[in-house]
């Protein structure tokens, strides 16, 4: 079972991931971090293999935070899970700071499986 | 499901590589030069001319071309000639991606097709608006019809609009969700909505048959990712059309009781947007002008 860390400031999406994830049978959410600085530190202390994350937030944002773990942490693949996907310079820098992908808001159940089974 | 980049389209597709997307990036990076990259490359003005006029924008709301000529540093037709060879130059991720060997002219042309029509329902129809938002008018136009589009997408219920007033506060007795939009365009983006009509979306949101008992929190957070998605799609789709544009994370207010004034500098418009279950929602646009 693959373990997955949903990087949300909206406690909406976080749950609506989280339902997403626990129900598909091969992967469990471990964990909400609200913004990109408690991402980091809970990829440091749950060690996750996936991590799901938001782009647009409040403190850290998304690509501050994935910049940092690229750094900290070559082995977690991260998706970014934005409503800013279809904007193409944050696409760009998404895959360019190293995200294996992006899905935009709104999502389905379906788009956001396949992604994380493509991993 | 949403408003895409035609790079992700083909990445969502599996018909290019992430690595090959990447290569196509930095040709097109390397070759559609910003219009000061381009006026140095031509040997009109000098990097230290740029960081000039980049120091002036801090004071002046202009676009760096027109400082530029307010500068003196170009003439109006070295900027026209600037612009015409920055366009002339240009070249889109499709053909990039041909150039880096990832597509084939053929392949592209059908994948421009197919993309096309994955995209036809968020197609931006024209709407009716005041003159003073004639600048930046298909921004407006996608904040409105994105804004019906996902009210029907994401909530699922019928309504019918009417037309727009102009305001000078906002009535009070309703949640407003807000977001900022800033960059090429300045405005604030609202949602007025009622009690009820905040837990109709919040079931959407949450994919819950049943939200009574979820504390006001959840409910109001709902509401605000709702106008987070509409904003990023409508940046989205700004960015389709050249227009840079940056989205501050959303945030909801409760209208004192006498009322919510328009911030100086900026003018109001509603929207009201009649829900089929008799509740009323208002989209709220605030224009800096």
């Amino acid at each position: 079972m693959k373990r997955v860390l949903v990087v949300d400031d909206s406690i909406a999406v976080a749950r609506q991931l989280e339902k997403i994830i626990n129900e598909s049978g091969d992967f469990t959410c471990i964990g909400h971090a609200k913004d990109g600085a408690q991402a980091i530190k809970m990829n440091h202390s749950e060690d996750p293999d996936i991590i799901c994350m938001d782009m647009n937030m409040p403190g850290m944002d998304g690509l501050t935070a994935l910049r940092s773990l690229s750094v900290l942490d070559k082995d977690v693949k991260v998706i970014m899970v934005t409503s800013l996907g279809g904007v193409g310079d944050k696409f760009a820098e998404a895959l360019k700071l190293g995200a294996k992908n992006v899905v935009s808001k709104p999502f389905d159940a379906e788009t956001v499986l396949k992604t994380l089974r493509a991993l | 499901m949403a408003v895409k980049f035609f790079g992700q389209f083909l990445i969502e597709k599996n018909l290019v590589t992430n690595e090959a997307l990447l290569r196509a990036i930095d040709l097109q990076e390397r070759t559609n030069l910003k219009l000061g990259e381009m006026a140095v490359a031509m040997g009109l003005i000098t990097s230290r001319d740029i960081e000039t006029a980049h120091s002036a924008q801090y004071s002046r709301d202009m676009k760096l071309g027109d400082l530029l000529v307010e500068l003196g540093m170009l003439t109006s037709s070295q900027l026209d000639d600037v612009i015409k060879h920055q366009r002339a130059t240009h070249i889109y991720i499709g053909e990039a991606l041909i150039k880096v060997g990832a597509l084939t002219p053929d392949q592209l042309e059908q994948y421009l097709a197919d993309f096309k029509i994955d995209q036809a329902e968020y197609a931006t129809e024209q709407m009716e608006l005041p003159e003073w938002l004639n600048k930046n008018r298909a921004l407006w136009e996608a904040m409105i019809d994105l804004t019906y589009k996902m009210i029907t997408r994401i909530v699922g219920v019928q309504f019918r609009t009417s037309t727009f007033e102009e305001i000078t506060s906002i009535a009070p007795g309703r949640l407003l969700a807000a977001m900022d939009i800033s960059g090429d365009a300045d405005a604030r983006y609202m949602l007025a909505v009622s009690d009820k009509t905040s837990k109709t979306i919040a079931k959407a949101i949450l994919r819950e048959d049943d939200v009574e008992s979820e504390p006001e929190e959840v409910i109001e957070d709902s509401v605000m990712e709702f106008v987070n998605i509409v904003c990023g799609n409508v940046v989205a789709k700004a960015s389709q059309d050249g227009m840079l544009l940056e989205i501050a994370p959303p945030e909801t207010i409760h209208p004192p009781d006498d009322g919510l004034p328009i911030p100086k500098g900026m003018r109001g418009l509603n929207f009201p947007i009649h829900l089929s279950d008799g509740d009323l929602m208002e989209l709220i646009i605030l224009a800096k002008v």
